[in-house]
């Protein structure tokens, strides 16, 4: 293969527009809701993370971005401490949230994870009607009356923006929605359970572009209220709907900061690459 | 990548095209044989249901299912007693056999997984379903006939539960194993214990699946013989009661399997009759419900 001779600074870069900058004020001067201390992980012998730092600050959206397989997810995976599933999944070092080391033996994992909820790739409805998918997390942390599950149900739906579109299928099945529904219906079903961090797996990726639209526009409203954490692997949705951005690449996070700092003035020369796309 | 860096030829050695002729005629032979062989199965299998239909239907009348078999060389008479002996047999077998199976394809699919215990209780699985059933029958003579001096349908059922159990494991363990980690994830990541996870969410989405196999399981006992022959044995008369002789655990209850290899062996012709009609008895009842759970379900997908 012969050796592009283009020079890498002359040749133009897709430019992506940062909206949320705004809000985004000096990371340091921000409190932090989850901060993350020489995060090692191993899947078996082979080590997916390696020594991460990275904060995340409170009421803001962060988003993970970098190429398949650097990590993002496995990082994201440690918050609530959900790659227990897996017997041969393990993380080492500290996760700060709240004044406690979630890693550390003796975190209550039910309370945990009513605290930090999470939104999956694949839209999840649990085998029952719309209702009964709601009332799950408020079922099983809180005691309530019917007439106040039926409000907090409700309350859950409008805060995800689902309400005017299921309120007269709250008996059906959670399958019978379309997939941007069901995705949006995992959402409410997480904010039901009044959790402080919202995190998200690729919540967009197996929807469709206006599906994607309305859950971007979801994330922009909840950020006044909640922590998230978004992970995705289109660049122009990190800038989109996120405040700050770490981005990872092969375990390790190259570069985290404000989103327009990334976007627009990375330092780090693979970000830069990564952003413009011109990753190799 | 850019134009100027696209590879050449992978190298100077022209392609051979293979022959698309040969191609055809190999997956016109491969394609023949595998119908060849989908419709011999069918053949033998409609070849049994019309021989069983043909010589069992004319045994089939009210007093088949009402009455008890003849004694003697009288004719007349029926296997009412028979079919309920086999419905009490093989439901009790269910009762025993579901519940254990059902529980263990969750510990093997939700908590075992690839687990050293998980691995053993696997294999032994499958070791103790292809045992042959003669064996369970032999199983049950040892720890419930023997010792306690007499023959009962309880052994029996015991018996069609050993056969039955590790089909129900592996059936649904297998449809367990269709629900998608995602599920798991989400329901564990909304702060639910493990047990409200499984029960309330997995299972739930599987449950189609394993309501077909639990019928499927117990259907494949209900025309089992070999496991009765010394356990249930059989008997001409209705189940009456638990403990005395002719109680489920007192004494050997009547069932059709044993009957028509009893009846089947007879010199009398009336008696080779009935063993035709319970034959067809129980072959629409397996047969009927494999199709009815299969079109039921399928449908529901």
């Amino acid at each position: 293969m012969t050796e592009t001779t283009t020079d890498r600074s002359a040749a133009v870069a897709p430019r992506i527009e940062v909206a949320t900058g705004q809000r985004a004020v000096e990371f340091d001067a921000l409190p932090s809701k989850l901060s993350v201390r020489g995060l090692d992980f191993f899947y078996g012998k082979e080590q997916a993370l390696f020594g991460n730092t990275l904060e995340i600050k409170e009421k803001r959206v962060t988003a993970i971005i970098g190429p398949s397989g650097c990590g993002k997810s496995t990082h994201i995976r440690t918050f609530n401490r959900i790659y227990e599933l897996y017997r041969n999944q393990r993380a080492t070092g500290e996760i700060w949230f709240d004044g406690r080391n979630i890693l550390a033996s003796g975190t209550d994992l039910l309370d945990l994870r009513r605290r930090i909820g999470m939104i999956f790739q694949k839209p999840s409805p649990f085998p029952m009607t719309v209702f009964d998918n709601i009332a799950y997390g408020l079922r099983l942390h809180f005691k309530l009356s019917r007439s106040e599950l039926a409000d907090h149900v409700e309350d859950a739906l409008k805060r995800a923006a689902l309400w005017d579109e299921v309120k007269h299928k709250l008996k059906e099945p959670g399958l019978a929605l379309s997939g941007g529904q069901q995705q949006r219906l995992s959402i409410a079903r997480a904010i039901a359970a009044e959790p402080e961090v919202i995190l998200m797996d690729e919540p967009c990726s197996a929807i469709d572009p206006v599906a994607t639209a309305k859950i971007e526009e979801l994330i922009a409203q909840l950020s006044s209220a909640y922590t998230i954490v978004i992970v995705t692997h289109n660049m122009q949705q990190a800038a989109r709907v996120s405040d700050y951005t770490a981005f990872f690449f092969e375990g390790r996070i190259v570069e985290a900061g404000l989103t327009t700092q990334i976007f627009e003035n990375p330092q780090r020369k693979q970000t830069e690459d990564y952003i413009t796309g011109r990753f190799s | 990548m850019s134009a100027d860096t696209m590879p050449g030829p992978l190298s100077a050695v022209p392609l051979r095209p293979r022959s698309v002729a040969r191609r055809r005629v190999v997956d016109r032979l491969v394609t023949s044989l595998a119908w060849l062989a989908a419709a011999f199965g069918v053949f033998i299998m409609g070849w049994i249901v019309v021989t069983v239909v043909g010589r069992g239907i004319g045994a089939i009348n009210w007093a088949f299912f009402t009455q008890s078999p003849p004694a003697g060389a009288d004719l007349g008479g029926g296997l009412g007693p028979c079919i309920v002996g086999t419905i009490v047999l093989t439901g009790f077998a269910a009762v025993i056999g579901i519940p254990i199976g059902f529980f263990g394809a969750v510990y093997l699919s939700e908590f075992g997984r690839t687990g050293r215990i998980a691995t053993a209780i696997r294999t032994i699985t499958n070791v103790v379903l292809g045992v042959p059933s003669i064996i369970a029958g032999l199983f049950a003579y040892a720890i419930l006939v023997k010792p306690l001096h007499h023959y009962s349908g309880f052994a029996g059922s015991v018996a069609l539960a050993f056969i039955m159990l590790p089909v129900m494991t592996r059936a649904a363990e297998d449809v367990l194993n269709l629900v998608p980690n995602e599920l798991r994830e989400s329901a564990l990541a909304m702060g639910a214990p493990r047990w409200r996870a499984t029960l309330g969410v997995i299972v739930r989405s599987a449950r189609a699946g394993l309501i077909t196999s639990t019928i499927l399981a117990v259907v494949r006992v209900a025309g089992e013989t070999a496991p009765l022959l010394f356990t249930a044995l059989s008997s001409p008369y209705w189940l009456n009661g638990l403990f005395g002789p002719s109680g489920f655990f007192g004494g050997p209850v009547a069932n059709l399997t044993k009957t028509i290899y009893d009846y089947s062996t007879s010199p009398y012709q009336h008696l080779q009759q009935l063993a035709w009609g319970g034959a067809l008895v129980i072959i629409v009842a397996v047969l009927g419900t494999n199709v009815l759970v299969r079109l039921v379900f399928q449908r529901g997908k």
